[in-house]
């Protein structure tokens, strides 16, 4: 590839700049948290004297440790029941199609651009009506409804992929359709699983909207919709709100640093699917 | 890739959307009437030995109730809390639906005539009677108590107070000395000048939380317009009396008046954008010369500017007019659903006649607790603000300058109307003339829906 | 791949018990069913009521419609949201694919491993952080103000999010922060495919940056910058999160957008009707914007 000398080095210098812009709220972010509670620090400045007892209070304030424990109990429900189900949808729009497959999942494409706003008042009744306001099913099953045409879509993409020859050889020895799918197709899935399920994970703890509406009790939110009830409360005191938003953040920063290819790589390919 | 799929048979799928509307069409909602009602059951007036768990919704940044409810536990061991807490604006929005399908004990509460219209407060008349709340005076109940087309100020009582609050201005007495403020205002004219001096003397001459859902000058505007007016057509609007009107001459001049200081760069210049933490935490650093706000702020300020803060009420425009501020109950009501309606009942006749309950709502509280006039007064040490501000509510009672608050007229008055309209004032969007049309034009609407 | 389904359809024999599929496909249905187009069905019927989700309802045809088209604030809400567009849309998209170009050559760097994470971290927060964040660099006393005093341009230091003429684009600004990352990287990915064969020629006719911008990238990116505005158009439409933490659709109605709004309406102003037809015509707007946007890009792909 032919790049000459200046170009590269304006490619550098954009690449650090557009970093930095995305790194500077959360430095500021950060130390700000570290002034005394309280207080209204100004910009970026670094405070006499680091509070760092700002995250443990925070931490106590938040009950992050229910929090947390809420949140992932929360993902616990959505993200194995959508797998699950948005495999199967899947696999039998993408490989069975049945008689009727294209209206079938023409019906829940129509859902992939629906704002959760649009829903998001008759759900509230309706969630009432089942008796499950505040609870975390309140938050459960919308989202795995919510979440089932992506899932499906993204299934019905990989398995639209997989040879018909292969199901036929499994046929030729007798296997069933179920054998088909449990034996022979879902191993096969296993990279699209893999990667369904970190999106499916990362939107489950950022919802906000589910959360603030069906859930009063921050403890049994997203941790999202913890953070909006922590702004709500501790909102007025900045630096103390600055910490917790931190800590609030930490799980999921965390988990991207570690699996950071993966989320990547399931990040783009999701939002060309989406 | 994955919507391109839909091109053709949409409308197919839409009219799958429209067989679900069909499978459900009744119309929403029930006609059953539930709530409300049960004012003549027996009522029980203690909280007995049983374990009880009481669910309180409070408001967050006023640490009253909370030590309220803590002191109440120690002298009551079978009673337990489940707090949640929130600001106000957030309270306002959720009080009907909490109140309806998340039943609380015990609820900080917004304005109540809507709230009571659906049913969702329970009826306090029954307490009222067992405790003799009814022979307490009358004004401290006033503006709980709503008749059966929601207009408050008289008909059955569905709130109490924990203290009753009362407004007017503060001052930072160190930046008074400085451009040689010796004593309050004696009229509106008076106040006029002080700022004009704070202004010239590099000092913010009123600081002022506007930001968000929270429209903050309706304090200085309410007190311009007591200051112009009577308190009594402005206690018609906000109690809904048929035909009452907030576009009148005297509250024009008011909105005009705010609209001068607006313009004569009073105000500190961001304060669209403040909320009211900021303020507080300007005013207690020493950056603006005047707040307008009420007296649950005065035991803070009383630890946290120690001496330096001065209260006075807002001067009237006349030399040796009257003078009205907006004082109202810190209000607190029992979901028509709660399960411990008895328990909670009794907490707030507690927190009324109780001493050290009294004590609390004066030290930690700085306002004038509620209940009986003869009843037992925490001591105040000299020249605190909380000196102050009881005092002053003495002065109002001579008045009879008491009013509610503007924004508590109707639910959504506050948030859809007062709050963005001065907003637009303070950016020059708005005139006094039309910020009175359109918050009068927004409440019919209100009231007759 | 719309072709390779149809030839293999072709081989595909119909085998007794085809209809074994849709029991497959029940359980996803029967949740989506319930908790989507059930709800979706209701927003619809809700919208032709006026009823205040407590007692009984009243049937008021298409008042709620009406109103929302006549009521200068209702409809200042769905021009909100267009305006949002050009913030979290064509802006990410242009600033994308201005980076993308420009870093292309060095994709392969360490720099730009490390930017493939760093770049990524907007998307993975809760856009209630991003709400936090930048509410607090956008107050007066901000970082945003310091750094322009510090460039002397003291005189336009403002209250961004409280000021009637800047709140909606400083809310855009937040939008445009977390998408921009997720465009560049989806542009460069695309452009990774780009056979550089094709490069190396236009270098070789003598073709600068801006000639090779427009002859190749652009056009073999068609794609990728459809995927990316259909993202960032939704997100825009269906904004809330941001809002909701930053203005609360203050101040006056300066940022109030379809989402926040329906929000206020349904419960808080209870207002369920008027919240209902405002959600159906949010739907609707989604999906007229986001139809011929496919529509568009699907021409040059196939």
């Amino acid at each position: 590839m032919i790049v000459n000398r200046r170009e590269a080095l304006t490619g550098r210098v954009l690449l650090v700049l557009l970093m930095a812009i995305t790194v500077v709220p959360f430095l500021s972010l950060f130390v700000t948290a570290l002034h005394p509670s309280g207080t209204y620090p100004s910009g970026l400045s670094w405070p006499a004297q680091p509070h760092w007892g700002n995250f443990a209070d925070a931490f106590r304030a938040a009950h992050m440790g229910e929090l947390l424990m809420s949140s992932v109990l929360i993902v616990a429900g959505v993200v194995p029941v959508s797998l699950l189900l948005g495999t199967l949808a899947g696999f039998a729009f993408g490989h069975l199609r049945m008689p009727g497959h294209r209206v079938g999942f023409l019906i829940f494409v129509l859902g992939l651009t629906l704002p959760f706003e649009g829903i998001i008042t008759p759900l509230y009744y309706q969630v009432r009506d089942m008796g499950l306001l505040n609870t975390r099913w309140a938050i459960i099953l919308p989202l795995i409804g919510l979440f089932m045409p992506f899932s499906v879509l993204w299934m019905r993409a990989h398995f639209v992929t997989m040879p018909d020859d292969l199901s036929e050889a499994a046929r030729i020895d007798g296997a069933t359709t179920w054998q088909l799918f449990w034996r022979v197709h879902v191993p096969l899935a296993r990279p699209a699983l893999s990667s369904l399920a970190i999106l499916l994970f990362l939107w489950t703890w950022n919802q906000f909207l589910l959360a603030i509406v069906l859930v009063d009790d921050p403890a049994k939110r997203t941790m999202a919709g913890a953070l909006g009830a922590f702004q709500g409360q501790w909102g007025t005191d900045i630096p103390l709100l600055c910490a917790g938003s931190l800590l609030i953040l930490a799980p999921t920063l965390a988990v991207f640093l570690i699996f950071q290819r993966r989320f990547v790589a399931a990040l783009l390919q999701g939002s060309i699917k989406g | 890739m994955s919507l391109r799929s839909m091109r053709r048979p949409l409308w197919l799928a839409l009219g799958c959307a429209g067989l679900m509307v069909a499978a459900a069409c009744s119309a929403p909602g029930d006609s059953g009437e539930d709530g409300a009602a049960a004012s003549t059951a027996a009522v029980a007036t203690s909280c007995g030995s049983d374990p009880v768990t009481l669910k309180g919704y409070f408001e967050t940044g006023f640490p009253v109730p909370k030590e309220l409810a803590n002191e109440f536990t120690k002298q009551f061991p079978n009673v337990k809390w489940d707090i949640r807490e929130d600001q106000f604006a957030v309270i306002t929005q959720n009080a009907p639906r909490v109140l309806a399908d998340d039943p609380p004990d015990l609820m900080r509460l917004p304005q109540v005539s809507e709230l009571v219209k659906d049913g969702l407060l329970k009826n306090l008349d029954g307490y009222a009677q067992a405790y003799g709340w009814d022979k307490w005076p009358a004004s401290q109940l006033e503006q709980m108590r709503v008749g059966s087309n929601g207009q408050r100020g008289d008909g059955p009582l569905f709130a109490q107070g924990l203290n009753f609050s009362m407004t007017g201005v503060f001052y930072n007495k160190k930046l008074a000395a400085q451009i040689g403020m010796t004593e309050p205002p004696a009229t509106l004219a008076d106040l006029d000048a002080l700022l004009q001096k704070a202004k010239d003397a590099g000092i913010t001459p009123i600081n002022q939380f506007n930001g968000g859902a929270t429209g903050g000058l309706a304090f200085p505007l309410q007190n311009l317009m007591a200051a112009y007016g009577e308190p009594g057509p402005i206690n018609d609007w906000i109690f809904q009396k048929p035909g009452a009107t907030i576009d009148t001459p005297t509250n024009l001049q008011a909105t005009k008046h705010l609209e001068k200081w607006i313009k004569a760069g009073y105000f500190a210049s961001d304060i669209n954008s403040q909320d009211y933490a900021t303020m507080m935490s300007r005013f207690i650093g020493g950056k603006a010369l005047f707040i307008f706000d009420g007296d649950w702020e005065s035991g803070n300020l009383d630890k946290q500017m120690a001496g330096n803060a001065g209260f006075f009420l807002m001067p009237s425009a006349q030399p040796g007019g009257k003078r009205a501020a907006m004082s109202a109950p810190l209000t607190y009501g029992i979901s028509a659903k709660a399960a411990h309606a008895d328990c909670a009942a009794f907490f707030l006749n507690w927190v009324a006649t109780n001493q050290k309950a009294r004590d609390i709502d004066v030290s930690v509280g700085g306002s004038h607790p509620m209940g009986p006039s003869d009843a037992y007064m925490p001591p105040v040490k000299e020249g605190t603000v909380t000196a102050a501000t009881l005092e002053a509510g003495a002065t109002i009672g001579q008045d009879n300058g008491s009013m509610d608050f503007i924004a508590n007229a109707t639910g959504a008055i506050y948030a859809k109307s007062w709050t963005p309209q001065l907003q637009k004032l303070v950016a020059g969007q708005q005139t006094p003339e039309a910020l009175l049309k359109s918050v009068q034009k927004d409440y019919e609407s209100q009231v007759k829906g | 791949m719309p072709a390779r389904v149809t030839g293999r359809r072709a081989r595909r024999a119909r085998r007794p018990g085809a209809w074994l599929g849709w029991l497959f496909v029940a359980p996803a249905a029967v949740v989506y069913a319930v908790f989507v187009l059930r709800p979706l069905g209701l927003t619809v019927q809700y919208s032709f009521y006026d009823w205040n989700g407590i007692g009984a309802s009243t049937w008021v045809g298409l008042e709620n419609y009406t109103r929302l088209f006549t009521e200068p604030e209702l409809f200042a809400t769905i021009l909100h949201a267009f305006e949002l567009i050009l913030f979290f849309s064509l802006i990410p998209v242009l600033l994308a694919l201005f980076v993308a170009a420009t870093i292309r050559g060095i994709a392969q760097s360490r720099l730009a491993l490390v930017a493939r994470t760093v770049l990524f971290l907007p998307q993975v927060i809760p856009l209630v952080a991003a709400g936090i964040m930048w509410s607090w660099l956008l107050s007066s006393t901000g970082l945003a103000n310091e750094l322009l005093s510090a460039v002397g341009l003291g005189g336009v230091t403002r209250a961004w999010l409280g000021d009637f003429d800047t709140a909606l684009p400083a809310v855009g600004v937040i939008g445009a922060w977390v998408l921009v990352g997720l465009c560049t990287l989806l542009l460069l990915a695309g452009m990774s495919k780009i056979d550089t064969a094709l490069y190396e020629s236009a270098r070789l006719d003598g073709a600068g940056p801006v000639r090779e911008f427009f002859a190749i990238t652009l056009p073999s990116l068609r794609q990728e910058i459809g995927v990316c505005v259909t993202v960032t158009v939704i997100a825009a439409l269906a904004s809330f999160d941001v809002v909701y933490i930053s203005t609360q659709g203050g101040p006056g109605n300066a940022t109030m957008v379809p989402g926040l709004e329906i929000f206020y309406l349904a419960f808080s102003e209870r207002e369920v009707g008027r919240a209902s037809a405002l959600a159906v015509v949010l739907v609707a707007l989604v999906l007229a914007v986001v139809l011929p946007i496919q529509r568009l890009t699907r021409d040059g792909s196939r």
